[in-house]
């Protein structure tokens, strides 16, 4: 079952072009996206969550077309979370009355259903006594806790979450992840942290200059960096990367090995490096 | 502390079966005793104690209705609409509403020889100014409100409520209260209304900046235009207003139009 469908989607702001023209279906399980600033991640996980309409092609969310009916898009809204990258809290607002608030723009109606809807998610995310607290009086992670606890609102088929970890200590960072891991439906983060999808994700996609360059799993990820990471007494040359280990040895990604140098065990972020690093090589070249 | 509750006060006055004076002295010893407040741990049922806990926490953590919502909702406002009503960042379209009317004031005050004229010009636009700085652009949780279901035009015109709640007892205050404009403390209203609805209706292709400016530039050049061949009194005579009602009507009919045509369209309302 498809959660969400994007057919030959792009995104241009004047003439910036966002998103390149862009097909992928999202189904259950928790999806990671990954890639530099400016690459499009947000613009993809905006045009997801109806807060962007796109400048050309279809989406489909939770079997609803929202570009073109705006019935469709209600139907689908009603079916999705969204974490936006940052959150403006005005003055003055508590915990529990910000989750109302975006509780009643999710049409919870009746305030009993809606207030223990509030509690649950505030439950979720680990704040179930910090209700009363003052949004502006919670520390950087509890406050971040809390925007996600909003797009929990309502057990969404579709969460959407641009950079959850964000602020996070490495606990809480555990502690969300442990929660992401349980969800039902489609969880679809877009994460600088590498270490997130190498835990959490059943699949990455990697984008680049508004173009999907890999979509796969996290073992067909490291498969694409299998033989190209060393560890030796010196830098391979050509390395994307490279740093001293606390061994003293020199850990390279890329590049031709060290005679003396071994093939290593790749990170997805070492996967990731030399994705990107491909890229910028290949960048200018003629096809 | 020289005595502590025992095990079989306790009892009876966890099951309720103590006299009057006796839970009153524990009530009173409890809170000052922890040894005490410990104890009572063991003589409450844990399920009667998460109740108890649901119960406060849910009382503590509800947001308190600001003060000028609470009349509303004896008077029957659903209780979502108050919500977003008290959760709308209204500072900025207040202060707004009331530095334009002090300016308005203020100016009117300057020039006594074109007082009227000044207030006629000036106090229209000052709905228009609020309504501006409370449109979702300047909303702070706009990013997180867009994909919500929640319906944009109604949460617009609920803003435009809160707004307008200040703004115009703030005009019509200067209009009682400066000697020589009351004759036409309420002769702004009708243009108030029309222009009010034009920045609405240009909300929906312009942003708030935009629109807001376009329709005080409009509404200063057409009195500008009227004062060439007229005294700008002309503007608060009887078939003027019928004109500012005929007009505000028109404006209206096109501002629904104009929304359910953008709903149809796939617009975002």
């Amino acid at each position: 079952m498809e959660t969400a469908i994007l057919e030959n989607v792009s995104k241009s702001f004047g003439r910036t072009v966002a998103l390149r023209p862009t097909s992928l279906v999202l189904r259950p399980g928790v999806v990671g996206l990954l890639g530099p600033n400016g690459a499009g991640k947000t613009t993809m996980l905006r045009l997801l969550a109806t807060a962007l309409p796109p400048s050309s092609g279809r989406i489909v969310v939770a079997g609803h077309e929202v570009t073109t009916s705006h019935a469709d898009r209600i139907e689908a809204r009603r079916r999705l979370g969204y974490l936006p990258q940052e959150v403006v809290f005005p003055r003055g607002m508590t915990a529990f009355g910000f989750l109302d608030y975006v509780a009643v723009l999710k049409e919870w109606r009746d305030t009993e259903a809606r207030h223990g809807e509030v509690r649950r998610v505030l439950g979720l995310v680990q704040l179930g006594d910090r209700g009363a607290r003052k949004v502006s009086a919670l520390s950087g992670g509890q406050r971040r806790r809390l925007t996600i606890a909003q797009a929990m609102i309502g057990a969404p088929d579709l969460l959407i979450l641009d950079e959850p970890t964000t602020g996070l200590d490495p606990e809480q960072r555990a502690s969300l992840r442990g929660l992401l891991s349980g969800l039902v439906g489609t969880v679809l983060i877009a994460t600088h942290q590498t270490e997130d999808v190498s835990t959490l994700c059943d699949r990455v996609l990697v984008i680049e200059d508004g173009t999907i360059s890999f979509d796969g799993t996290v073992p067909e990820l490291l498969t694409t960096a299998a033989g190209r990471v060393h560890a030796g007494p010196a830098a391979s040359r050509g390395a994307i990367t490279t740093w001293k280990t606390g061994t003293g040895q020199i850990r390279s990604v890329g590049g031709q090995p060290h005679p003396d140098a071994v093939p290593v065990e790749p990170s997805v972020e070492d996967a990731y490096l030399l994705l990107r690093g491909q890229a910028s090589t290949t960048e200018g070249v003629p096809s | 502390m020289t005595w502590h509750v025992n095990t079989q006060v306790w009892e009876a006055y966890a099951a309720g079966g103590l006299d009057p004076a006796t839970a009153a002295s524990v009530d009173a010893h409890v809170v000052s005793c922890p040894t005490c407040r410990e104890a009572a741990r063991g003589h409450v049922e844990p399920v009667t104690l998460e109740v108890v806990w649901t119960t406060v926490s849910d009382r503590i953590g509800r947001p308190v209705l600001p003060l000028w919502l609470r009349p509303l909702r004896g008077l029957g406002v659903p209780d979502d609409d108050l919500v977003v009503l008290s959760t709308a960042s209204l500072l900025l379209p207040w202060a707004m509403a009331v530095g334009s009317a002090l300016a308005c004031a203020m100016l009117a005050g300057l020039m006594p020889t074109y007082q009227e004229t000044t207030f006629l010009l000036l106090a229209p636009l000052i709905p228009v100014l609020a309504v501006v700085a409370a449109y979702d652009s300047t909303d702070p949780f706009r990013e997180v409100s867009v994909p919500t279901p929640y319906s944009k035009m109604r949460l617009a015109l609920l803003r435009t409520v809160a707004a307008l709640v200040v703004a115009v007892p703030a005009a019509m205050a200067i209009g009682l209260l400066i000697p020589g404009l009351e004759p036409l403390a309420f002769r702004w209203l009708l243009p108030a209304l029309g222009l009010t609805l034009a920045a609405l209706l240009l909300l929906t292709w312009l942003t708030a900046e935009v629109a807001g400016g376009a329709v005080c530039v409009a509404w200063l050049v057409a009195v500008a235009t009227v004062g060439r061949t007229y005294e700008v009194d002309v503007l608060a005579t009887a078939a003027a207003q019928a004109g500012f009602a005929v007009a505000a009507a028109v404006l209206a009919a096109v501002f629904l139009i104009r929304t359910s045509t953008l709903r149809l369209l796939g617009g975002d309302l």
